[in-house]
C-alpha cells in the first residue's frame, strides 16, 4: 500500500500541504481545517507534518457504532459522510490524535489520502511529504526526541 | 456437525462478537442470534432525537441482513434461563436452543431513582429505541424538560433537547455534575458553560417526588422549591441485566467475570460488554465498565475466541466524551485516582482543562475540556488516549507537562508514542472495514 511517508528534515514549515490539505478535504484554504497539521520544534527553527498513519487497527474505524468509517480503494480509513452522525466516538478511541471534528458540518474527518492522489505530496515543494510504496512507520519521532532537548532548554530560560 | 454459537443480545457486543467469528471462522458455523430488539446503535439515539438523522439510520443490522449473514435470528425474545451445564438457553417462550458455546451480550437497562410518581404518565428514561421514541413523542418547541442526574447519559442528549426548542432544567443529586466523568474544577467549568447557554442546573438536590399537576408534572424535593416541568427524564443510572443468570452456574461477582479470553467460570460461556467484568487496563483488576468502546473490543475479542482462535485481551481503558453546547469534554484511564501526581492547567478564558495523572513516568490518566472549534482539543483528546494506553515513558517531558500540560503534542511525538502504537491491534491482525465482514452496518 502506498503511504504518506514524511521526512521531517526536509520540512521547511511552509504550511503548503495544510493549505492543500484543508481545501480538498473542505473546500476552504484554512490550516485549521486540515487534517495534516504541521509542528515547530526547536523554538520555530525546525519543523514537522503530522498526520494519520493509516493504521492497522483503524482504532476510529472499530470504534465507529454505525460503520461510518471504511477502508477506500487506497487503502485509507475513510468516513462516510452520509452515515456519520458526529457522536465522536472515534475522535476519542484514536489514541494518534488524527481525527477532527468539523463544527459546521457535525461529522467527524480525517486524512483519506484523497482517495489516492494525496494533495498535501504535490503541495510539498521540499518532498518532506512523499506518497510511496512502504510500510508506514514513526517517521517524526527520532527527529522529535532529538530536539526536545532544546526545546526544553528554551523553555526552562523563559 | 458445525459449531453452534450462541449469542444472547443484539448490542454492540454481540454484533462485533457475530461479525467476528465470521471473519475469523475455518468452518462455517452456526450463528444464532437471541435479541430482545431489532439490532441498533444506542450510541446514535441522541441524533435521531433531534431529528438529525432518520430511525432506520440507527439499525445495525435488518432482518435481510442477517438472513444474508445466515444468522438465525430471535428477535424480540428474551433468553429466560440457561442451564450451563448442559448448554441449554431457554428463551421467554419456552423455546430451548442448544449450543456449542454461547455469548452473554444482554447489556444493561435504565435505572429510575425509587420515588413515587417515576413510572406516571410524562416520566421517561432514554436508554433503549423505545424509550427514544416516547421522548420524542413528549417533546415540543416551548417544553419544559427536567432532568433527573446530571451524568454521562443526560449529557448526551442535552444538545438534542436545546435543539428542539425546549427549555432544559437539570437537577442532580451529587454537589456536583459529571460524578463520575471529570474532577470538580472540570464540573464546575462545564456547570458554567452550560448556565451560559440557557441551561439550568441545580446541584445537591433530591428528588422525593413526581405528581401531576394540572397536564404538566410537578417534581418535589427534600430542600428547595418545586420546579414543573412538562416532560421528566430519569437520567439515573442502569443496573445490567443479568437477572436471568441465577442458578446457571456463571460466576458473577459485580457482573460476569471473565478471563483475559473473555471466557467465564464455564468454559463454553463467554461474557462481553456491560454484562462483563475483565481486566482493566491500567490497573489490571477486574472491572465492570459499561462504555461503548469496551462493548466492541470486548464483543471483538470474544468472537475470535469462540470462532477458534487464541487471543488474549490486554484488558479496556475507560474512555469518555461528551459535547455539551459546542464545549468537548473527555477523560480516560484512573482520572480520579488519589495517588496520582497531577499536573493540570485551567485557561478560564478559554474554558480549556488539562490535567494529566502520572504513576512514576507513565500517564495513567487525564482530563482534558475545550471548546469544539478549538481544533487543538480535539487533536488532544486522541494523543492523551494514545499517551494512556500505550503507558510510554514520559520522564524527559514531565517537567515540560508540568509547565505546560496543554502542550501534549511534542511529548506524544517524541516519546515515540506512533512507534509504540502501530503493532497494536486488539486481534493480532490488522481489522477488516464494516463492508468488507459479513456484518457490514
Amino acid at each position: 500500500m502506498k503511504v504518506l511517508k514524511l521526512t521531517p528534515e526536509r520540512c521547511t514549515g511552509c504550511l503548503r500541504c495544510e493549505i492543500a490539505c484543508s481545501y480538498m478535504q473542505t473546500g476552504a484554504y484554512q490550516p485549521a481545517k486540515s487534517v495534516i497539521r504541521v509542528s515547530p520544534f526547536e523554538g520555530h527553527t525546525s519543523y514537522a507534518p503530522y498526520t494519520c498513519t493509516q493504521c492497522a487497527e483503524g482504532w476510529c474505524m472499530t470504534a465507529c457504532p454505525v460503520g461510518a468509517i471504511t477502508i477506500n480503494g487506497a487503502g485509507a480509513k475513510d468516513v462516510l459522510d452520509d452515515k456519520c452522525v458526529g457522536c465522536k466516538l472515534c475522535t476519542i478511541a484514536c489514541p494518534y490524535g488524527t481525527m477532527f471534528y468539523d463544527t459546521s458540518t457535525r461529522k467527524a474527518f480525517k486524512c483519506n489520502l484523497c482517495g489516492g492522489d494525496p494533495a498535501c505530496a504535490h503541495a510539498c515543494p521540499t518532498a518532506a511529504i512523499e506518497y510511496t510504496e512502504t510500510a508506514t512507520a514513526d517517521w517524526l519521532g527520532d527527529f522529535a526526541a532529538e530536539r526536545v532537548g532544546h526545546v526544553l532548554v528554551l523553555e526552562g530560560a523563559r | 456437525m458445525p459449531t453452534r454459537h450462541l449469542i444472547v443480545g443484539g448490542g454492540t457486543a454481540g454484533m462485533n462478537a457475530m461479525r467476528t467469528i465470521r471473519e475469523e471462522e475455518r468452518e462455517p458455523s452456526e450463528i444464532t442470534l437471541v435479541s430482545a430488539e431489532r439490532p441498533y446503535s444506542r450510541m446514535v439515539l441522541p441524533y435521531y432525537l433531534d431529528r438529525s438523522i432518520a430511525e432506520s439510520h440507527v439499525f445495525t443490522a435488518t432482518g435481510a441482513d442477517l438472513l444474508k449473514w445466515k444468522v438465525k435470528a430471535h428477535i424480540g425474545r428474551r433468553a429466560a434461563s440457561l442451564d450451563a451445564r448442559n448448554n441449554v438457553c431457554t428463551l421467554d417462550d419456552g423455546t430451548k436452543l442448544e449450543y456449542d458455546d454461547c455469548l452473554i451480550a444482554t447489556g444493561s437497562s435504565a435505572v429510575r431513582a425509587p420515588v413515587p410518581g417515576a413510572d406516571g404518565r410524562a416520566v421517561h428514561s432514554f436508554w433503549t429505541l423505545d424509550e427514544a421514541r416516547g421522548v420524542i413523542a413528549g417533546i415540543a418547541p416551548g417544553s419544559h424538560v427536567v432532568m433527573v442526574g446530571a451524568g454521562f447519559i443526560s449529557f448526551t442528549i442535552l444538545n438534542s433537547i436545546l435543539s428542539l426548542g425546549a427549555k432544559l432544567t437539570i437537577v442532580e443529586v451529587a454537589p456536583r455534575i459529571l460524578p463520575r466523568m471529570v474532577d470538580a474544577t472540570g464540573a464546575e467549568l462545564v456547570e458554567g458553560w452550560l448556565k451560559a447557554h440557557g441551561v439550568t442546573v441545580r446541584t445537591n438536590v433530591k428528588l422525593t417526588k413526581i405528581e401531576d399537576a394540572k397536564g404538566r408534572k410537578r417534581l418535589k424535593f427534600s430542600a428547595g422549591a418545586a420546579l414543573v416541568g412538562d416532560v421528566v427524564i430519569m437520567a439515573t443510572g442502569i443496573k445490567t441485566n443479568l437477572d436471568w443468570l441465577k442458578d446457571s452456574g456463571v460466576r458473577v461477582n459485580r457482573a460476569i467475570v471473565v478471563d483475559e479470553h473473555l471466557r467465564s467460570n464455564v468454559p463454553t460461556v463467554y461474557a462481553a460488554g456491560d454484562v462483563a467484568e475483565g481486566r482493566d487496563l491500567i490497573s489490571g483488576e477486574p472491572a465492570v465498565h459499561a462504555i461503548e468502546p469496551t462493548a466492541q473490543e470486548h464483543g471483538r475479542v470474544a468472537g475470535a475466541n469462540m470462532a477458534g482462535k487464541s487471543v488474549a485481551y490486554r484488558g479496556s481503558l475507560i474512555v469518555n466524551i461528551v459535547e455539551v453546547c459546542h464545549l468537548d469534554a473527555a477523560s480516560f484511564g484512573a482520572w480520579d485516582d488519589a495517588k496520582a501526581e497531577v499536573m493540570s492547567g485551567l485557561k478560564k478564558d478559554r474554558n480549556a482543562y488539562r490535567k494529566l495523572l502520572f504513576t512514576g513516568d507513565r500517564m495513567t490518566g487525564a482530563i482534558i475540556i475545550g471548546r469544539s472549534s478549538d481544533i487543538w482539543t480535539t487533536n488532544d483528546v486522541g494523543m492523551l488516549k494514545g499517551l494512556v494506553q500505550t503507558g510510554v515513558s514520559l520522564a524527559r517531558f514531565k517537567e515540560h507537562l508540568r509547565r505546560d500540560p496543554f502542550d501534549v503534542k511534542t511529548a506524544f511525538i517524541a516519546a515515540k508514542t506512533t512507534r509504540t502504537l502501530l503493532p497494536e491491534t486488539v486481534l493480532g491482525r490488522p481489522s477488516m472495514a464494516p463492508g468488507d465482514s459479513p456484518v457490514a452496518v
